[in-house]
């Protein structure tokens, strides 16, 4: 995060609430993250960790009971923050940060056809002819692999198979020309072969189109395989971003292990597999503290007081742990994901996703 | 999708049939059959003390309408050996116990044969007061049922009429013009003189080949076919200068293109003056439309007009939900839902009145738009609740979808997704109730018609079962299942017009 980078999207000090039931949940307490361009950003945590609201707050699409109460997102030179009607978001949303979901099933308009809702947005965007969008659309389709895409052009989307459906959306996405590609959970709903597939194209994609991409995603396995960064995140916040080499081969913070370790690849024959013990803390209530502490076996009696600052491992690297303070005890990480690299290797020779890297 | 359809149509004709037959079962054996005539007050006082002519009456009428097989004396001694000596009645006076002069009748022997075997097959023979026999059978419930059909459809043909005064009758059916110079196709020897003409009333083709008889109404409109009584338009005469069939022109009502057979004994010297052959009986131009018409009209506009207000309304209750319009929007509903539609008709024809408008449809009758306003204005309001419900419901389940998330991704405004995409979807299961709404519009206007006066349809059913017209009530109910069971396919078509996930096959799945 130096100066000399290039960075397209800056977010400072983000918070955001939620009004539930007259109580108030904080779901992002106090983001800063700055997103290179160019590069792949995996967003990882588990449900419930903000990952979705995080991105959500990029392009305004938060629900209605959603608020940002607090930071700003730097965006072309815009703070996005300031933005306060629909019209104003329109610049941006879909047209310059576009965003894949999670459920290619439900992701189309059941009665329009595949042709209508691709070059709708190509017309709306780029502002050309319904011709023209024609022809854009189904070399767009050929482009993210759909056979035949002239004749398919006017189908709909029930006749299209699931990740078929998926490739239809990215390549909406892709007609508005984004900078920013958000992908949330995009492989999640569809099986393991057609998977890898989308990954490779969303990945290809990105280079061809040159837009950065963020990931976000509880498959450490996607994450391995197409991430040059990895923000994990916890409880509404970032506690370790860096590099996928560091953060897989080099983690600092508890909370990493505890993910890395419940790989199931690295379950052992006869053991049962790990599981972090306890649950993510309620949002409703203001945390103490680091919010992984009563979840983790390393936690010392400041975990519990005071909150981590972020500590910087390299220049690259950084946790928000306390085990990263030269008071701390010097601790190891867990046996089981030492060496993780020629396990997963090991694991994977046969195929997979991460088998693919390199 | 086309063995689909016509798999439908032929289990929707035999649903409506089967509908039909359960309802002539109920009407002919359920209901007492002395009430068919509890209406028909001026021939009941007419034949009050004549015992033996209210039973010939009543059972040539029951006869008729198809309640037995009625045989008089004079038919029964057909069977006879000897016809004569059967149909002879012998009279012998007495004096009875207090002191009137009394007859008794005595019957021949030939025709106690024909009595005895009368009743051995299940017939009721029965003696008028005044001498002389007759015997009823009453049918089972089948036979009632496979009579009716018997006559249900009528295909007229050139052997039709049979007519002993006219044997040199030609038989044959042709292409001609009528007496207006246009094409048509006549027949002679037929029931109707034309069999296929055009003319300038709606659908302004018109066919004879086939009739369609559900016999004739009665007590109430005696005397015709209770489809005409539906269909035939009603009111005034309109009589205007007219090219009569001989070539002459005269100033006359009659529409000479459904004129039909007239016996040559019952030609009287006018129709001889008018029609050059024996097509004579014609029906008459009337100025107002018929039930059918009225009652159509109001329906289609009100419910035109219904969805005009409803579907806008309900599609800006949910964009705006929560907003002052969606409250407003709930209110009324909850309004219009409690509110009993009597109470409403009545409040809103009040308001009409101070505005001057007539509280009663004959008041400017049919020709005047200012009759139609407060009908139609109360019918449509009357049903744009309901849909204005069901709308918002959609629209706001639909933008609750996924497809609606990324369609706002893809930068579309809040406008153009509910305008192209959420719209689309929220309208199908509308879209599939509107034919029903339209067709059976006929029968939902019951209350508005009695309250306006409207001589409209709405009313004839509940009319017909209290005046007990048999035949009307059967005719309504086939007309109503059919209309409501071809409603339901046309909708399920429309859909698949709006849906294209929605493909009728024959048996599911793909084809």
């Amino acid at each position: 995060m130096e100066e000399k980078k290039n960075i397209i999207l800056s977010v400072k000090d983000l918070v955001v609430k939620f009004k539930v039931r007259d109580r108030v949940l904080t779901a992002i307490r106090n983001i800063s993250l700055d997103f290179e361009e160019g590069k792949v950003v995996a967003i990882v945590g588990e449900s419930g960790s903000g990952k979705s609201v995080f991105t959500k707050t990029f392009t305004g699409m938060l629900e209605t009971n959603g608020e940002v109460t607090q930071g700003e997102i730097w965006f072309e030179g815009e703070n996005l923050m300031t933005f306060k009607k629909d019209e104003e978001w329109m610049k941006i949303r879909g047209k310059k940060i576009a965003t894949v979901f999670q459920d290619p099933m439900t992701s189309l308009n059941p009665v329009r056809t595949i042709g209508y809702q691709i070059s709708e947005v190509i017309i709306k965007h780029q502002g050309k002819s319904k011709e023209e969008a024609k022809q854009e659309a189904i070399k767009l389709m050929e482009r993210v692999g759909i056979y035949d895409a002239e004749r398919r052009y006017d189908e709909y989307p029930f006749m299209y198979s699931g990740g078929m459906r998926q490739r239809i959306v990215i390549a909406i996405a892709l007609a508005c020309r984004p900078k920013i590609l958000i992908c949330d959970e995009p492989t999640t709903a569809l099986d393991v072969t057609i998977q890898a597939q989308i990954i490779h194209l969303i990945k290809e994609l990105s280079q061809e189109y040159g837009f950065t991409t963020i990931y976000i995603t509880h498959d450490l396995g996607v994450v391995a395989n197409v991430a040059d960064v990895v923000a994990v995140m916890y409880a509404g916040q970032i506690i370790e971003y860096g590099t996928v080499e560091e953060v897989f081969y080099d983690p600092r913070h508890p909370y990493t292990w505890g993910l890395l370790s419940s790989l199931p690849q690295l379950g052992e024959k006869g053991h049962e597999l790990f599981a972090i013990p306890g649950t993510p803390p309620s949002l409703f209530e203001e945390i103490k503290g680091d919010a992984f502490a009563p979840r983790s076996e390393y936690a010392m009696r400041i975990d519990f007081e005071e909150e981590p600052p972020i500590f910087k491992v390299s220049d690259t690297h950084y946790a928000k742990t306390w085990l990263l303070d030269p008071r701390a005890p010097k601790v190891e990480k867990p046996v089981t994901i030492q060496n993780l690299h020629e396990k997963m290797v090991a694991i994977t020779a046969k195929g997979g996703i991460y088998g693919e890297r390199e | 999708m086309k063995k689909y359809i016509l798999g439908r149509v032929f289990r929707a004709i035999i649903a409506v049939f089967v509908v039909t037959s359960i309802a002539i079962l109920m009407v002919y054996t359920m209901i007492p059959k002395d009430n068919v005539f509890r209406d028909d007050t001026g021939q009941m006082s007419k034949l009050n003390g004549n015992p033996d002519g209210m039973a010939d009456f009543k059972n040539n009428k029951w006869e008729q309408l198809g309640y037995l097989d009625f045989q008089r004396q004079a038919e029964m001694c057909q069977s006879s050996s000897d016809y004569n000596a059967c149909m002879l009645i012998e009279e012998e006076p007495y004096v009875d116990e207090y002191g009137q002069d009394m007859v008794e009748y005595h019957y021949s022997d030939v025709a106690q044969e024909v009595i005895d075997q009368y009743t051995a097959d299940g017939y009721t023979v029965s003696y008028y007061t005044k001498g002389g026999f007759y015997a009823v059978r009453e049918y089972s419930g089948l036979e009632i049922i496979a009579n009716f059909y018997k006559n249900f459809i009528d295909i007229d043909h050139p052997w039709k009429v049979e007519d002993p005064d006219n044997p040199e009758m030609e038989r044959s059916v042709y292409f001609a013009t009528d007496y207006n110079g246009v094409p048509a196709i006549k027949c002679s020897g037929c029931e109707h003189n034309y069999l296929l003409y055009f003319d300038g009333s709606f659908p302004f083709i018109h066919q004879n080949f086939i009739g369609i008889d559900f016999g004739s109404s009665y007590p109430t409109y005696q005397n015709s076919s209770t489809l005409d009584v539906i269909n035939q338009n009603q009111g005034s005469l309109v009589s205007e200068e007219r090219t009569l069939p001989n070539g002459n022109t005269a100033k006359t009502a009659e529409n000479y293109h459904t004129c039909v057979y007239k016996q040559t004994s019952a030609l009287d010297s006018r129709d001889l003056n008018k029609f050059p052959d024996n097509y004579a009986t014609c029906k008459t131009y009337y100025q107002d439309p018929s039930m059918v018409t009225i009652s159509y009209m109001f329906g289609i506009i009100s419910l035109i007009l219904a969805y005009l207000i409803a579907i806008p309304a309900g599609v800006s209750m949910a964009r705006n939900k929560g907003k002052i319009q969606d409250k407003i929007g709930t209110v009324y509903i909850n309004i219009m839902i409690s509110l009993p539609s009597l109470a409403f008709i009545y409040f809103m024809k009040l308001i009409g009145f101070n505005f001057g408008l007539p509280d009663k449809f004959p008041i400017f009758g049919f020709n005047d738009l200012r009759s139609y306003i407060l009908p139609v204005i109360i019918l449509a309001l009357l049903s744009t609740s309901s849909v204005m419900i069901w709308m918002r419901r959609y629209m706001v389940d639909q933008s609750n979808a996924d497809y609606v998330k990324f369609a706002r991704a893809k930068g579309l405004s809040q406008r153009e997704i509910f305008r192209k995409h959420i719209l689309k979807n929220a309208i199908i299961p509308i879209v599939n109730g509107i034919p029903s709404s339209i067709i059976l519009c006929i029968s939902g206007s019951v209350i508005t018609e009695t309250v306006f006066a409207v001589p409209g349809m709405g009313k004839m059913l509940p009319d017909a079962i209290n005046s007990f017209n048999n035949n009307m009530v059967i005719t309504l109910t086939f007309i109503f299942t059919g209309l409501s069971i071809f409603s339901i396919l046309i909708g399920d078509l429309l859909m698949t017009v709006v849906d294209p996930r929605i493909q009728l096959t024959a048996k599911g799945g793909n084809d």
